[in-house]
């Protein structure tokens, strides 16, 4: 039997749906996609980054109900990736009595670039004197990592 | 949050709920949308410890006087950005206060639910509001009780200056100012008195506590002035304002 190399990813499959369960419980399987995704940076009028601040994101179709709920990372950044749904997006930073929002808006067209409606694109502008920047960039925050059986050697 | 019931002091009440502008609706889809002023816990609470004055005085208030006008709501898009101090283009503007109305922010926990009103449905995600001179020229006054060390003085802080509010979308516990059809909504005229007086239990190289007057100036007691200018006291909720001369 010859073994055209374009049906070794399916012969893998086949071996690893034979083998059994238990003896891939170690192993780990780490999956990535690239995406697009929004990123959230809040800063105090001084420059000092929001680190650890409260943050809550709202899909269109519940505006009033939280999507997402996290915090902030020590550099006063939040990342989320929206699921798609087309529409406006809200991003609500909060933290000791200081808060501020930005909207951007997920167009239907999945190739088209994410609008930002409110909030500071990139770096803030120094005559701020609020809580909050927010720079939303339309890029990818995966790496490609698959681990797919193929063509071994 | 809970609303309490309306100010005890009003003077001069003039309340419309009459739509400047509408683009776009039906003005049969309405809801009743609320006007709340609020204060919060400093100003029904007073500064007590942990949260004394930036300069470490206990304050407690009898009474905190702000005299509100034109205080509309506004339906923007895109979203009104406080932060831009443009004015706000609405695509629906209710006027919920034409006033002058004077309310005392001390006088309820809670907040002072000032005027409920039919509105269009739709998002309110703007506010604009004058803080201005009332029938006896003061814009904001604060009357209380000041400790520190075991002293004590009776104080009467006044203010005349007219202030301009242009703000954003509410930012709170919760989202406000959502109006559905047959519903109701409320939205936020917030003074921060930390902005004027600065909380010892916040840094005091933050910017709140360096641009605040703290209390030490009114040390003495009595009546003194104060001016606004700089120290951003309205909000809506958490979220800042535009401020300028009406």
């Amino acid at each position: 039997m010859s073994k055209r190399p374009d049906r070794l990813p399916i012969l893998l499959l086949a071996l690893l749906a034979s083998v059994p369960e238990t003896a891939l419980g170690h192993a780990a399987f780490v999956e990535a996609d690239a995406v697009r995704a929004v990123r959230v940076e809040g800063r105090y009028a001084t420059g000092e980054p929001m680190a650890g601040a409260q943050v809550t994101v709202f899909a269109p179709a519940d505006p009033a109900e939280p999507w997402r709920q996290g915090q902030t990372d020590a550099d006063g950044v939040f990342l989320f990736v929206p699921d798609g749904e087309p529409g406006r997006w809200a991003v609500r930073l909060r933290q000791a009595g200081h808060g501020g929002m930005a909207h951007l808006d997920v167009p239907a067209d999945t190739a088209a670039p994410l609008v930002l409606a409110t909030g500071r694109a990139a770096a803030p502008s120094p005559v701020q004197k609020t809580v909050m920047a927010a720079c939303v960039i339309w890029g990818c925050i995966g790496t490609a990592l698959y681990f797919r059986r193929t063509r071994a050697g | 949050m809970a609303v309490q019931s309306l100010a005890r002091v009003a003077v001069g009440l003039a309340v419309s709920g009459s739509v400047i502008a509408d683009v776009g609706h039906a003005l049969a889809e309405t809801g009743e949308l609320t006007l709340v002023a609020d204060g919060e816990a400093l100003a029904t609470e007073g500064f007590l410890p942990p949260a004394l004055t930036k300069d470490g005085w206990e304050l407690r208030f009898e009474s905190i006087l702000v005299t509100l006008a034109n205080v509309t709501a506004h339906q923007t898009e895109p979203p009104y950005d406080a932060e831009s101090g443009k004015p706000i283009e609405a695509v629906t503007s209710v006027m919920l206060v034409e006033g002058p109305i004077t309310l005392d922010l001390a006088a309820t926990g809670g907040g002072v639910e000032v005027t409920t009103v039919e509105a269009p449905a739709g998002f309110y995600n703007a506010l604009g509001w004058d803080l201005v001179p009332g029938e006896d020229g003061a814009s904001m006054t604060l009357i209380g009780t000041a400790t520190r060390d075991g002293e004590t003085v009776d104080f009467r802080l006044v203010t005349s200056d007219a202030v301009r509010h242009l703000c954003g979308e509410y930012v709170g516990d919760e989202r406000k100012g959502i109006l559905e059809a047959g519903g109701t909504a409320s939205l936020d005229a917030t003074f921060h008195l930390d902005h004027l007086f600065g909380r010892a239990d916040q840094p005091a190289d933050g910017a709140m506590n360096t641009g605040a007057l703290g209390f030490d100036p009114f040390a003495a007691g009595g009546e003194h002035g104060f001016a606004l200018d700089g120290l951003h006291v309205g909000h809506v909720g958490e979220g800042h304002c535009h401020v300028e001369a009406p």
